[in-house]
């Protein structure tokens, strides 16, 4: 489905090369919800960038469905963490949901259809003709994702999407994370620094070094399909593997 | 709901006051040059009637239309391609600084070589002068598009003449406004001055006709309808402002209010 094959990522600027990502490998397979957790500064959002043909690495590869991602691959949709700032402010929330299928020339009356669809599915069926800053962030983020369902994509790429909201909308939006992914059985890659949200959410948690970054470790999470935020947490093995996922990240750190 | 009388005190409170001190200091002066404002209101209506504002103010709000879009179209036009491309600002910016440097009144004499001194050079002087705050804000304003929103237009695939609409335009358009803004007084100035040089008709060269023979009231209740004219085109201008940056007012005053 999504393949990463020995990634690389130098900067160079005024003289000065920064390597940010050594050699990364690691598959996505279809239907999967992968998390991918590291020290800050660890390339992540670079990863993401080159994953979504945002930004070109310096060697390696993306494949996706098999093919090499050169630019931004049709299939595939992207949260970003500046909810805020990935809005467009003068558009209304329909209209900010509906700009991407226009684009892939969808007709009015499907366009329509998934707009409706999608906020249903965040939960903002009525403030469809709001506009994104008369909305809290956490509400704000729900438009950035329902964009993304809408757009039908085959991968949702989330680059730390919950990183600005408050506890309390973060675990529901965690959760509606978890729900849209069941229903809509979309492969989703999802970027945190977060060790709890990153356990709490995947099927298998991704662990990135330091930067340089290589893969340090690809562990499967073996909890539950079924995840709540009360009894999963509580659960004796969250907190084992969560334990472990920490300590990973801090050899991680030191190098080790 | 006390608002619309405030509002109508903070936009008139002021100008009120001042005219009332004109009044006022004026009342008992004798001096030629600046006669009682009292006087220059009598002389205003038999001044301005309709057959004058025909003849000499009209033809001057057309020219100052003209070369006000001529500015507006070709600074945001040549703006949003220099401020999409990096190269393009390189080459052209040190030039851009250059022209913006020049006063546009100096164009008048080099302009009037080229285009004569009828119709077309006043539109040009006015659209050479009032183009460059219009096109330095709009380069502005394109190149600093914030980046989020380019990434995701990008993820999106959304390009062409699509993202100029939805993305490029809007994103600028606070900055764009701004240049605008500044160029109507600009237009207005060089509407004027470019009737001083050579004209046989308009409101530039109806001021100096009654200054030359020294009918100084009427000179003076010019100057006033020029006044009149700057308020009220900024008046409609913040009208078109609001609407079209509705979004950006609004994301502002909720701003405040978090």
């Amino acid at each position: 489905m999504l393949d990463v094959e020995h990634l690389r990522k130098v900067y160079d600027s005024h003289g000065r090369s920064v390597e940010a990502l050594r050699d990364l490998s690691f598959r996505v397979g279809a239907g999967e919800l992968v998390c991918l957790v590291g020290p800050s500064g660890c390339g992540k959002t670079t990863l993401l960038r080159c994953i979504a043909g945002l930004l070109e690495p310096t060697s390696g590869r993306t494949l996706l469905e098999g093919r090499p991602v050169t630019g931004p691959p049709e299939r595939m949709a992207v949260v970003l963490q500046e909810y805020g700032r990935s809005l467009f402010p003068w558009m209304t929330v329909a209209a900010n949901v509906e700009l991407p299928l226009r684009e892939k020339k969808l007709p009015k009356a499907r366009r329509r259809e998934l707009v409706a669809k999608a906020l249903a599915e965040v939960g903002l069926a009525d403030a469809g003709t709001a506009y994104p800053w008369q909305l809290s962030g956490g509400m704000q983020q729900r438009v950035a994702i329902a964009r993304a369902v809408a757009y039908e994509p085959h991968v949702l790429l989330m680059d730390e999407p919950f990183a600005a909201v408050d506890a309390q909308t973060r675990a529901d939006l965690e959760d509606l994370v978890r729900r849209i992914w069941q229903d809509l059985g979309v492969t989703i890659l999802f970027v945190t620094h977060d060790i709890d949200e990153a356990v709490y959410l995947g099927q298998r948690v991704v662990i990135l070094s330091n930067s340089p970054t290589v893969v340090q470790e690809d562990l499967s999470v073996d909890l539950p399909a079924e995840r709540d935020q009360l009894t999963t947490r509580s659960d004796p093995r969250f907190t084992t593997l969560r334990g472990h996922v920490y300590e990973q990240i801090q050899k991680a750190k030191t190098g080790a | 709901m006390n608002r619309v009388p405030q509002r109508l005190a903070a936009t008139f409170g002021l100008p009120a006051l001042l005219v009332a001190f004109w009044w006022w200091a004026s009342a008992d002066s004798t001096s030629f040059y600046l006669p009682p404002l009292r006087q220059i209101i009598a002389v205003f209506p038999q001044v301005w009637t309709v057959d004058r504002l025909e003849t000499d103010v009209l033809p001057s709000l057309a020219r100052l239309a003209a070369g006000y879009l001529l500015a507006a179209a070709g600074g945001i036009g040549v703006g949003v391609l220099i401020g999409r491309s990096r190269v393009l600002r390189g080459i052209a910016e040190p030039g851009l600084e250059f022209f913006r440097a020049i006063p546009p009144p100096v164009l008048v004499p080099v302009l009037m070589l080229f285009a004569g001194i009828g119709d077309q050079m006043k539109i040009i002087v006015i659209a050479t002068g009032a183009l460059w705050p219009i096109l330095l804000n709009t380069v502005e304003g394109v190149r600093a598009v914030d980046p989020v929103l380019v990434d995701t237009a990008r993820a999106y695939r959304i390009s062409g003449l699509r993202r100029l609409r939805k993305l490029t335009l809007p994103a600028a358009g606070p900055q764009i406004f701004a240049g605008l803004r500044q160029a109507v007084s600009i237009a207005i100035i060089l509407m004027v001055i470019s009737e001083m040089f050579a004209a046989n008709e308009g409101l530039g060269f109806a001021i100096i006709q009654f200054q030359r023979s020294f009918a100084i009231p009427e000179m003076w209740s010019g100057t006033i309808l020029l006044g009149l004219i700057g308020f009220g085109l900024a008046w409609a201008f913040r009208v078109v402002e609001r609407r079209v940056l509705f979004w950006y007012f609004g994301m502002r005053f909720e701003g405040r209010r978090r």
